[in-house]
């Protein structure tokens, strides 16, 4: 009998046990009906490394109860790549092409941490113009990176259509960036001491259009998404991160704001121009996936309007250069440093210890995602499998930024 | 949300005054692209600039340049002394390695390699992306002019010593016209800007 019944090898709830049960017709058959209901077993289940609601390997084991999740790990390190022992075989320019790539959708902001660790142990005056660009350039990249999640999260919880209107304001302003720098992603465009090149001649207007014609048709998403019943029911008091969580995770960006953690670096710790700009910090009390959706949302139009005062001030400034002369092996003197930012999605800091080479002796990244994103092992218990896909969604990751 | 589906109900609505605009939909292999001078698409190679300084070579950040070169000497002329000259053998790049950063552009020392906004090169085999000397000097032809700076911007100064050696050499042409050399017009005089 018992050869012909099939058998189930079953992962057990810890790495590494696996217990073997067999099962047939009628297995706790004899249980229906009693007080204890039908027995059943936990059931680890794998979302990922492969799998589309994880944007990349992200992957995360979920010990199930039926449909209700009751442990959640998330298990990273599928993408590692070594960042950091990488960044100490390379000089200062060579370690800004791979900064922009450990989270590839603001590599903008990424560069801008390295170079401002290296400028401030050179102790070097970066040109005012160099200043006011690099801001305009970080706020549309913040731009773009929160056109990709407006775009991508209503994907991830069924609706299809946000996403190409959220593309077609990301080619708007990935144009005008590719124009600057010459990349869409991967823009390269930030050099110890100011930027890579002069701006090209009108770009200034080209850029302002572009902010503009982006700013018109933003409530087109907004229309779409932010008042549809469906997507309201799927987010609203779902995955509800509350205060102590966040500082407890050490969670940042818009997710932390969301939960109203009223923490930003532009604001409060003012690099770049920042602090002659008035930056209004969005925040929201709820904290549950429709609140960080709509911190995202309100947060594109924050930047949108930064953008715009940047480039009235870039237009304004007297002609001078946008970059300094550097000496043919830059190297940068012994000391450390820690240079953090307000990236798009959470805080990004990088600590630099420098012996006095050319290449930092190390350069230590702590990058948003990896926190933001352990905070899941709390979030996610008690929860449905369903709305595993919505909370997910809305931590707002990119993989390459999580494994480094 | 004054009354259950308005929500949709708005939805719909951009979706109808989306059907009513022309789609942005670009029809990309009947018409091409237009890209900015400034795209990193292919790196271009004027091998009549190259000297083998390997420069580009070690900056790569991940090595995927090739270079292999002999040395030739040029008897002496009379009176002098005979000299040694690098010939270039050999320089590809392997694009399935390249991250398009630029450095080996950056810091070519002689403008030998240059961006271009081409990208139609995909391959069947990763063997083919790797681009030799002949192939990445076609793409010379497609390099195009840097684009006019911002005026806002301060010109770098090998733009103004370049200018002012020029107008030197023309005002010496002027003066002397029977005496005018071949090799007065001082090189680098009409070139592009150079990155600082």
């Amino acid at each position: 009998m018992a050869s012909v019944l099939p058998r189930i090898l079953h992962a057990g709830r810890l790495a590494g046990v696996t217990t073997q049960r067999t099962v047939g017709v009628g297995a706790g058959a004899d249980l229906v009906g009693s007080a204890e209901g039908l027995a059943t077993q936990d059931m680890v289940l794998n979302i990922g490394p492969q799998h589309p609601s994880t944007h990349g390997v992200l992957r995360l084991r979920i010990t199930l109860d039926g449909e209700r999740i009751i442990d959640a790990e998330p298990v990273v390190g599928y993408m590692h790549r070594g960042a950091e022992k990488l960044f100490e075989v390379r000089d200062y320019r060579q370690i800004i092409v791979l900064a922009n790539r450990h989270d590839w959708l603001s590599a903008f902001a990424n560069e801008l941490g390295v170079v401002l660790a290296a400028e401030r142990m050179l102790g070097m005056e970066v040109p005012v113009r160099a200043v006011w660009a690099r801001t305009l350039l970080a706020e549309m990249n913040r731009v773009l990176n929160h056109l990709m999640f407006l775009g991508s999260y209503p994907l991830e919880v069924g609706a299809i259509t946000p996403v190409f209107y959220a593309f077609r304001e990301r080619e708007t302003i990935q144009a005008v960036m590719e124009e600057v720098s010459g990349g869409r992603m991967h823009y390269m465009f930030n050099r110890v001491g100011g930027l890579k090149e002069e701006l090209p001649a009108g770009w200034t207007g080209r850029a302002r259009t572009a902010i503009h014609d982006v700013r018109r048709r933003l409530p087109d998403i907004e229309n779409l998404i932010m008042g549809n019943e469906i997507f309201r029911a799927r987010t609203k008091g779902v995955g509800v991160l509350s205060q102590e969580l966040v500082h407890a995770y050490g969670v940042s960006g818009p997710i932390a704001r969301a939960s109203g953690v009223d923490l930003d670096l532009r604001r409060d710790e003012p690099y770049l121009a920042y602090g002659e700009l008035d930056v209004p910090v969005v925040t929201r009390a709820d904290g549950d996936c429709l609140a960080r959706f709509q911190c995202l949302m309100s947060q594109v139009k924050v930047s949108l309007d930064l953008a715009d005062q940047c480039l009235d001030r870039l237009t304004t400034l007297p002609p001078g250069p946008i970059n300094t002369r550097l000496p043919k092996v830059l190297k940068v003197p012994e000391g450390s440093t820690y240079a953090w930012t307000e990236n798009p999605l959470g805080l990004n800091g990088y600590y630099l210890v420098s012996r006095g080479e050319k290449t930092p002796w190390r350069l230590k990244l702590r990058s948003a995602s990896f926190n933001n994103i352990q905070v899941l092992s709390e979030l996610l218990p008690g929860t449905l499998v369903a709305d595993m896909v919505a909370i997910l969604g809305s931590m707002f990751f990119v993989v390459g930024d999580i494994d480094k | 949300m004054a009354f259950p589906g308005s929500g949709l109900a708005k939805g719909l609505a951009v979706t109808l005054r989306t059907m009513t605009r022309r789609s942005v939909t670009a029809q990309y292999p009947d018409v091409k692209p237009e890209l900015p001078p400034r795209s990193r698409g292919v790196i271009a190679l004027m091998e009549e600039n190259c000297t083998v300084c390997m420069l580009c070579a070690r900056e790569c950040p991940d090595w995927c340049i090739y270079i292999d070169s002999h040395k030739e000497t040029i008897p002496a002329p009379p009176g002098g002394r005979e000299r040694a000259r690098n010939v270039l053998d050999r320089f590809a790049i392997d694009f399935s390695l390249c991250m398009y950063c630029g450095i080996c552009i950056e810091v070519c020392p002689f403008d030998a390699l240059f961006w271009t906004p081409e990208f139609e090169y995909a391959e069947l085999d990763i063997r083919d992306m790797t681009h030799e000397k002949g192939r990445l000097g076609e793409w010379m032809a497609t390099v195009p002019a840097p684009p006019a700076d911002d005026p806002h911007g301060a010109r770098a100064k090998e733009v103004d010593a370049a200018r002012k050696s020029a107008d030197r050499a023309e005002a010496t042409d002027a003066a002397s016209p029977d005496a005018a050399k071949p090799d007065a017009a001082p090189s680098g005089g009409d070139e592009p800007a150079v990155d600082t």
